[in-house]
Parts: structure tokens; sequence; C-alpha cells
């Protein structure tokens, strides 16, 4: 990057000096120059660039009039034109990392370089990781002053120019990105090396870092099933007949929802399955093995549950990476909520 | 308050070990709520029989992982192939 570094800072409202939870609603506002967090980065920066402007919002403000926010956040830097977008450091505040990652995410898409930094299990960091780079910190804002210089490391490389390095070397957290290259030693030999060292009881590294399911709160009914609205969900990629909504077979970007009022039972003449993890002739016959609304309606007939929610959803489940299933079923939750469902049989392939 | 689910696969285990709650065991992957092999009123019976266990385990408080099987009376399953 030629020249001094042109940048904008984001903060919410606490670090933004405005104050704590009472001001949590304030719209956004731009600032000149830097302020809170963005001062430490002004330090580093030294002659090498400026702060133009810090933008505060508050952290309800931000989450619940989310477009409006980003959408302002984006007139700043028209204005300003930055080189480098700054966020946070967010440490384990919920709201405060949403927001940090959403800004960042915003930016990358216009081509602004941008980092913030905030706890591993802030859930912007389930958000937006795969999008954005980010520190990771922990969880109190004690250690402030190396996160924001570990920022400045990163910011420096992101604006030179210069190739990134893996998360490991680099210091940000993995973005689930795999990328073709030489490692010193071959892999049968890093192998064994690793087993040794683990056997030993020494400290080593796996290269293929696995990620724990994320244990979900069991939910539980709330109502006489004889009163309940039950849903049908499918992930064996039901669709209506010559897929007529052109869907995909596998890793697919949305679901969609079908209603079932007044039908009695799924038919081949009108129902298939197209999904590229299975063989799906039988399901195409009769496709009640992977939607089982013909079962579901006889026990409702019979008085069994109330009702047979009016929408069925489906989608292949394969190749998905597990952010966007997380992602489609938030959604799918959603849209049953608001449907008044008070249960879900899903039938995976 | 969430929504209770009852998943049912014919792959429990991967259900169970990737955190559903409340898993019911399916027939086969290409069949997973019947078996086309018993002939349609018994295929009918058993899908039934897998859908009454996905409600008996809506009905039942869990607190983690738990694996609900339609009744041992049921036509044997054979072990599935993954695809």
């Amino acid at each position: 990057m030629a020249g001094p570094l042109k940048v904008v800072y984001f903060v919410n409202q606490f670090f933004g000096g405005v104050g704590a939870e009472e001001k949590a609603n304030i719209p956004v506002e731009v600032k000149k120059g830097p302020i809170g967090p963005a001062r430490l980065f002004q330090q580093l920066l030294g002659d090498g660039g400026t702060v133009e402007a810090t933008i505060i919002c508050g952290d309800n403000y931000f989450n619940e009039q989310r477009e409006q926010a980003l959408s302002d956040v984006t007139k700043a830097w028209q204005e300003a034109k930055p080189d480098l977008v700054v966020a946070g450091p967010a440490f384990d505040a919920g709201r405060y990392g949403l927001a940090c990652g959403a800004v960042c995410a915003a930016a990358e898409e216009l081509g602004i370089p941008a980092i913030t930094a905030m706890h591993p299990e802030n859930p912007g960091v389930l958000t937006y990781r795969r999008q954005v780079f980010i520190v990771p910190t922990g969880a109190s804002p004690v250690d402030l002053p190396d996160v924001v210089s570990q920022m400045f490391q990163i910011a420096l490389k992101l604006t030179s120019g210069e190739e990134m390095g893996p998360a490991e070397t680099e210091g940000y957290l993995g973005r689930g990105i795999r990328k073709v290259s030489e490692r010193s030693e071959p892999g049968y030999k890093r192998a064994v090396d690793m087993l040794a060292s683990k056997l030993r009881g020494e400290p080593y590294h796996t290269e293929v870092p696995f990620e724990a399911p994320e244990a979900v709160p069991a939910a539980s009914l709330q109502r006489d099933l004889s009163q309940a609205t039950i849903a049908l969900i499918s992930t064996g990629g039901l669709i209506p007949i010559g897929n007529p909504d052109r869907q995909v077979s596998g890793n697919a970007d949305r679901y969609f929802s079908y209603p079932v009022d007044g039908l009695e039972s799924l038919t081949g003449d009108d129902w298939e399955a197209f999904h590229g993890g299975y063989y799906n002739q039988i399901a195409s016959d009769n496709p009640n093995y992977i939607l089982p609304l013909s079962h579901l309606r006889h026990l409702e007939s019979q008085g069994v549950i109330g009702r047979v929610a009016s929408q069925i959803i489906t989608l292949p489940g394969v190749s998905t990476p597990v952010a966007k299933s997380k992602h489609l079923g938030a959604e799918m939750a959603r849209e049953l909520k608001d449907a008044g469902v008070d249960a879900c049989i899903l039938v995976a392939t | 308050m969430g929504i209770p689910v009852a998943m049912i696969s014919a792959i429990y285990n991967l259900a169970l070990t990737t955190g559903a709650n409340r898993v019911i065991r399916g027939a086969r992957i290409e069949h997973v709520c019947g078996d086309p092999d018993l002939g349609p009123e018994k295929d009918f019976a058993y899908g039934l029989q897998i859908v009454r266990t996905a409600l008996q385990a809506l009905e039942t408080d869990v607190s983690g992982p738990t694996l609900f099987d339609p009744d041992e009376s049921a036509p044997a399953r054979e072990a599935v192939h993954a695809s």
C-alpha cells in the first residue's frame, strides 16, 4: 500500500465511551479521529497511517436494526474511503461480536480489508469466521493492548498485499480454508512424530482439527400430543416431480417448504427424491419413506396427534458444511415457530 | 422455548454422535420409514411403528442424545450400507 493508511474503526457504545447498557440503543454515529481502542491502533500506526473516523453503534441497535446500521456504516466508508476497517475487540460480548463480524464481512464484500478480534466462543465467530479475519482473545478486556497489537500485525499484512500465511502461524482464527502447500517433512513422518510426541506427553499440533459437535439442550413438548401440531422435515432431497424449483442434489443453499393441507399421502406421481448421497429410486417410488406423511395422517385421523403442520420442509442433506446447516436450521426453526408448530419429525437419509 | 425434534435415521449412530437429542432407528438409508420388501400392508405398519416411536420420543424428556428403537417385534433389519 503506497502512502499512509486510511483506517476507519468500529466500536460499540461502551468502547466508544458513550455509556453502558443504558446506551445500547444508540444508532450509528461517526466521530472524527480515533476513540477508545482506536487510539491504541493509532499509536501503533504512528506516521504510517491515520484513524480517520471511529464509528460507534449501540449493541442492541446494531442487532435489531442490522440493515439500517450496516447501511449507515457503509455510507461512512463511502465518505472516508478507508484502506482498512478495524472492529472491536469484542471479547466475549455476543452482540458486539456479531456487530464486529457483520461490519468486517460488509467491508470485505466491498473489497476493503478488515480485521476484528473476539473470544473463540463469541457467536460472532460462529457466524463470520469463514468470511472474516478474527484474532482470538480472552473473555475479558485485560489484554486489550496485546490484542490490538495482534490485530495491527495482521492488518499490516492484509494491506501490504503480502500473502497471508496459515491461521496457526499468523495468529487469526482458522477460516476453514485449505490451501495446497509444501511442508518440510512428508505426511507419514509428521504423523509418526505427532504420535511419538503424544505418547511422550509432549505438545503436538494436529493438522486435522476435530470440531466437536455443539450440544444443544433438548426442548420438551409443551402440549399434549393429541393437541400438538407436528411438522415433517426431510433431508432426503424430496422434490415435486420434474424439479420445478430447480433444486440441487447436494450442498443446498436453501430449503424448500411445500403445502400439504388436504394431501393424504405422497405419491411417486407428484414427488420424487433428488439427493446426491444415496440411491433415490426406492424413495421416488414411495416418497413417504423419506417424509412419512401417509403415516402421520393416519395418526392424525386417529386423534393421536392434533394435526399435521400445513407445510413440509425439504432439502438434500449432503455435502453441506456445518456452518451452513446451522444457518438453515435456524431459519427452519423460525418458520416453524411462526407457524405455531409444537414439534417436528425429521427424516435423515 | 425450543421446538423438540425427533430425528429418524438409519445411520442412527452418526445422529447420536453429532448431538441429535432424540434419535429413532430407521430402516435403511434408501427407505428410512418402511421396507418395500415386506409388501404394502406390513410395510405401512412398520413405517407407522417408526413414526409412533418418533412421537413417543417427542413426549419423552431427554437430557442428551438418546436412541429410541421401534419395537423389537419389528421386522429384522439388516446393517446399513453407507453411500
